[in-house]
Parts: C-alpha cells; structure tokens; sequence
C-alpha cells in the first residue's frame, strides 16, 4: 500500500517544485583581455574606489577595471590551487594575508615600478614584501545614541565591559575577530597600551569571560555589527569605526568612540599567478597618489595609507577619520608579528585562538 | 540510468570523495582532525545544538503543514491554487530577504514589540530574535513548504472510497483519521520529515542571523574554518561527521515511525 517509490515520488516532486526558482548565478567576474579584476570589500567601499581610482585609471591606461567582493582566502585558494585564477588585485587586512602568505597566495610587491616618492610617505609599517598598505581603518567602541548618548557613552573598554554602569547588549564578532578581540579584552583589564604583546592569552581569556553575559550576539560581518547597533539590538559594538562613521554621515543613530581602539591597515595585494601583474602593479601605483587617497577619504571615512594624503583634506574631514594626528594619539596599532607566530603545533598563533575562540564561545 | 548515474556522480559522489580526502589527508595522512573534534566538548555541543534545532524545527513544520496540507485535499481547484500560491510563492523568495524581513517585524524595535508596548501588554521589548525562539520561526517560515508539498502530494492520491468504506462501517471520525487517513498518509510524513530535517542540518543563513549566542550550529563552525581559517582538513572533517550523526539519527527516527518498512518495500 505505501511504497516506497511513492515516498520518492513525493521528495522528488518537491523538490523539482522548490528548486526552479532561487538557483540563479552570476558568472564570476573574469579579467578579458585589456581588463583588470580588482576584489575589495564591496558595498559603498567600491563606489568611492570606482570614483577616487577606477575610472581616472582606466581613462590613463585604457585598462578596464572590474570589481568583486569579497576578497576571503577561501575563495583565493580555490582559484589558485584549481589553476582558474580569475582576481588579480585583492584589497585585504593582514590578518588575511597573513594566512594567505603562509599558503603561498600571493605574488611579490616589485616596488621598482611604484612611484618612490608615494612608496616613501606610505606608512612604514605597511611596506610588506607581498602587499603594500591602501587605506586605514579602526576598530573602535560604536554605540547607539539613542540608548546611549554621546557624552553618556563608553570611552574605554574597561567601561564596554560595565554591564552596571551602560545598560544593553553587547556585540562582537564571532570566530574570525578573535584579534583584535583578545588585546581590547587584556585593555579592559587594565593592560596599558604598550603592553599588549606578546598576548597574555590566558588573562584575555579570563577578561573575555567577564563581557560573555553581556554578549547578546556574536555578528558574523562588520555590516552586520552596524545594522545591530543602528536597529538597538544591541547597545555596543565592537566592529569597524569607519563603517560607524559612514552610517553616522548616512544618519543611523549611532557613534564611535576612537578611544582605546585598534588602528590597523588594508593592503593591496596581487594575487599568485595573475597574468596581469604588469597592470596590476600599475594600479595601485595609480591608488597610492595623496591627492587620489585625499579624495577616497573624504568619500568614506577610511585614513589614508599615503601619510601625504592628510595634507589635502580639511581638519573637519580629517577629524572623522581613524588615522588623523588626534584619533591615533588616541588609539594604538596592531601588531601582527606576534599573530603570525608559528608554534609547535605548526598553527599560527591566530590560527590556534581562533579555533580556541570558536570552542569557547560554544561552551565557555 | 546512465546520465542519472554520471550526473549523480560528478556532482554528488566526486565532492564528496574530496571531503573526505581532505579530513584524512590535509596536510599529511592521519586521523589527526577526528582526533581533534572528539577530544573538544564545544563541537560535540555545537553537534547537540544543531541535531535539537533540526528535530524541534522537523516536529513544527510536521504539526502546522499536516493540517494545511489535508485542507488543500478538500478545497475547490481554484482555492487550492490560491493556497499552494500561498505556500510557494514565499519560498521562491530569497532565504536573506525573509530573514531580515523577520528582523524587521521581531526585534527589539520591531512592529511586533511596538504593537506589545503600545498595548501595554509589555514594558520594554520582548527577545523573539537572537536566541532560540527566533531561529525557530524563522527557519519554521523558510521550511514549512518541504513539509506541505510531500504531505500534500500523498494525501490527494488517498482514494476516499477507503475513508468512505470506514465510515460506512460505523467508524467515528477521529477513528477513520486514526486507522485509515494518517497510516495511508505516513509516505508524506517521512518525506517531509527527511526534507526538513535534513535542509535544517545544513541550515546556515537563518541561525547565523536569527540565533544568539547560544545557537551555534555545526555549519557555522565549518564555514568559520573553510572561509577563515582555511583548516579544509577539520571543516571536511567536521561535514563528514555530521554526515555520519544524520544518517544515524534518520535511519532510528525511520524505525521509530516504523518508515524503514514503507522505504523497503518497493
């Protein structure tokens, strides 16, 4: 009576049904002859590059530029393990390339073909063998100003992490933020700046236990921390200070506070085997020009990599920016030295905590 | 049969073969990732979240389709395609969309909560997202169909003269249902059970969003060591090992509906 073709006949039924519809994909952007695929982080970020580099340099060069997002390693290695490498430039933190490099993603920056004198104001710091510093940005305190208003808001962690004292939830990034996660947990317990390496893991650990009640979602991506804070779900983020920034210019209820935050940069990076490296290297010698990076600045809120950038911006626009003489006093930079660490177990030290932090945050 | 089994195969089996390859050969042969996941309590926890989060879906979708579905049997045609149209069309649109669509009607400053304060029936805002009960309803939304097309698809093929006969023999209602509707209906009921079920196993969308901290899921894990931490060996590993916990879990809820017969017997 019942058969089992009948309950087969059912699924098969279903799913024939269900399935025509949502299954569309576009085709992966792919260079063409005379064309450059450049990968960033997309959204309103790409709309300021196109404006602030693409179209001028596709005007110079003739060179078309097409973009894609996002930039992850997963998605680099795939192309470049398959030997279908369809990215030439990739815009990434170090985080990133830190795991990038040790899979052998990456092609070397030759800086004989970059102008010197835009390499030479270039943040020291972000002149790496593999990539070359393109923006940077902050992780910071962003809060909602409705619940808190700015005045009556966190100024430290120490204070992000005072459930008493500013009520609401708190967010923080899942998994992949375990740094700058651990260094802000070591400065809520009082750790003074310049003491944060090499990671005291154990006390970050404990500190982090503190804020754990107070956490009432782990955000997977930092538009996803902004639309937490702006919708009130949750009171405190701890995510990207310039997307903060942006939604505040857009008119979110929302701040950040530049205080005791994370500086960092992103880097332009030319992806392993690229058969565009000649144009590749062309154009982010054409995206590391002051007055190009001024304009990409005052578009988003992200610092300039090119020091000489500041030059061509007003104090008001500077001042909203991470990187501006004030905000970095303020704040102090990320050190990947020490996450790039190999142990004995042949993991990175960022690899090995956040693997840790994935489990912690399932049980601890 | 042939194209059936190279398509089967070159989508299906070859993927699969790499996933395993790759949780005992990345980056050298060795059981060195299994050995990992059983000697950490957070994945088997996060094994525990995902396999409750499925079954309590698979129970819900299974208690509101069944009356939906039996309803369409008894309608007119022109009412049942009003009805599937109701029950498809929501489907056909993007999983995101209807998850932030959520967001927007249950959080804290959503139209639900508003409507709760406003009444007086609450004095600040009620959690319904970022914990269980939100993962629930959405994932509840997004899968109900799998569940009212399979039921559907076998209850309109029950020939009524079977439920006339019962009556006619001085059966009251509920025993007719009992002994007569649901028995003939337990194709449907496995069907849908193993769509849902299984499309909630993998879930990834809706608990990442709509789950708090206390709803991590296996799949989020994988995607955190595939996309993140580029570890394919212990993502593979970790897949494999839900592959295995699944078949385990739906070949005994199979035997416990008493399905396995209504699978064997072709």
């Amino acid at each position: 009576m019942v058969r089992r073709r009948e309950v087969l006949k059912a699924i098969g039924m279903t799913t024939a049904a269900v399935t025509l519809g949502p299954f569309v994909h576009a085709r992966p952007a792919r260079a063409d002859k005379g064309e450059l695929v450049v990968v960033t982080w997309g959204g309103s970020l790409v709309k300021a590059q196109r404006k602030a580099y693409f179209e001028g340099f596709e005007k110079e060069t003739g060179i078309r530029i097409k973009d894609d997002t996002p930039p992850t390693p997963a998605k680099l290695k795939t192309m470049v393990d398959s030997g279908n490498i369809t990215w030439d430039v990739i815009e990434t933190d170090l985080a990133a390339i830190l795991t990038m490099r040790k899979d052998s993603l990456l092609e070397p920056i030759d800086y004989g073909k970059l102008d010197k004198r835009a390499v030479d104001s270039v943040y020291p710091a972000t002149r790496l063998p593999d990539a070359v510093g393109s923006k940077i940005y902050s992780f910071n305190i962003v809060y909602n100003t409705k619940a808190l208003p700015a005045g009556k808001h966190p100024r430290t962690w120490a204070e992000m992490w005072d459930g008493k004292k500013f009520a609401g939830g708190r967010t923080m990034n899942f998994g992949g933020g375990v740094t700058p996660q651990l260094e802000i947990a070591l400065l809520a317990d009082g750790v003074p700046k310049d003491k944060l390496y090499p990671v005291d893991v154990a006390r970050a650990y404990a500190s982090m236990a503190k804020l754990k009640p107070l956490v009432n979602k782990w955000y997977g991506s930092h538009a996803e921390a902004i639309q937490l804070v702006t919708s009130g779900e949750s009171a405190i983020a701890c995510t990207v200070g310039p997307r903060g920034m942006a939604a505040k210019r857009e008119g979110a209820p929302i701040d950040v506070e530049f205080n005791e935050g994370k500086l960092a940069a992103d880097h332009w990076c030319i992806v392993k085997g690229s058969p565009n490296r000649e144009a590749g290297h062309a154009f982010i010698n054409y995206a590391l020009d002051p007055k190009r990076q001024a304009a990409m600045s005052r578009d988003v809120p992200y610092g300039p990599s090119n020091k000489a950038a500041i030059e061509f911006l007003k104090p008001a626009e500077a001042r909203e920016l991470p990187s501006s003489p004030e905000n970095e006093k303020l704040q102090w930079w990320w050190q990947a030295a020490w996450w790039g660490e190999i142990g004995p177990d042949g993991k990175t030290n960022r690899e090995r905590e956040t693997e840790k932090f994935a489990r912690w945050m399932v049980t601890g | 049969m042939l194209p059936a089994v190279l398509l089967f195969t070159a989508v299906y089996l070859y993927p699969l073969s790499r996933l395993v390859a790759w949780s005992f050969f990345t980056p050298a042969p060795s059981l060195r990732h299994y050995r990992a996941l059983l000697a950490e309590p957070a994945y088997l926890t996060a094994f525990a979240n995902t396999v409750t989060l499925s079954v309590s879906v698979t129970v819900t979708t299974l208690v509101l389709g069944y009356p939906v579905a039996y309803l369409m049997t008894t309608l007119s045609p022109r009412a049942r395609a009003v009805v599937l149209a109701c029950v498809l069309v929501p489907f056909w649109t993007s999983i995101l969309v209807r998850t932030f669509a959520w967001m927007v009607l249950l959080g804290r400053n959503g139209l639900l909560n508003g409507a709760l304060v406003a009444l007086g029936l609450v004095t600040s805002p009620v959690a319904l997202i970022h914990n269980a009960i939100g993962v629930q309803i959405g994932m509840v939304h997004v899968l109900l169909p799998l569940m009212i097309l399979p039921l559907y698809s076998v209850m309109v093929r029950i020939d009524a003269a079977w439920l006339r006969a019962a009556r006619s023999l001085g059966a009251p209602p509920p025993q007719v249902f009992l002994h007569v509707f649901l028995p003939l209906s337990l194709p449907g009921i496995g069907a849908g059970c193993a769509l849902v079920f299984l499309s909630s196993i993998g879930f990834f969308v809706t608990p990442a969003l709509l789950g708090g901290p206390k709803q991590i899921t296996i799949a989020m894990l994988i995607d955190l060591m595939i996309n993140d931490l580029l570890n394919w060996g212990l993502g593979a590993a970790l897949a494999l090992m839900l592959l295995v916990v699944v078949t385990v879990l739906f070949v005994l809820f199979q035997r416990a509906l008493g399905l396995d017969r209504v699978w064997g017997a072709a």
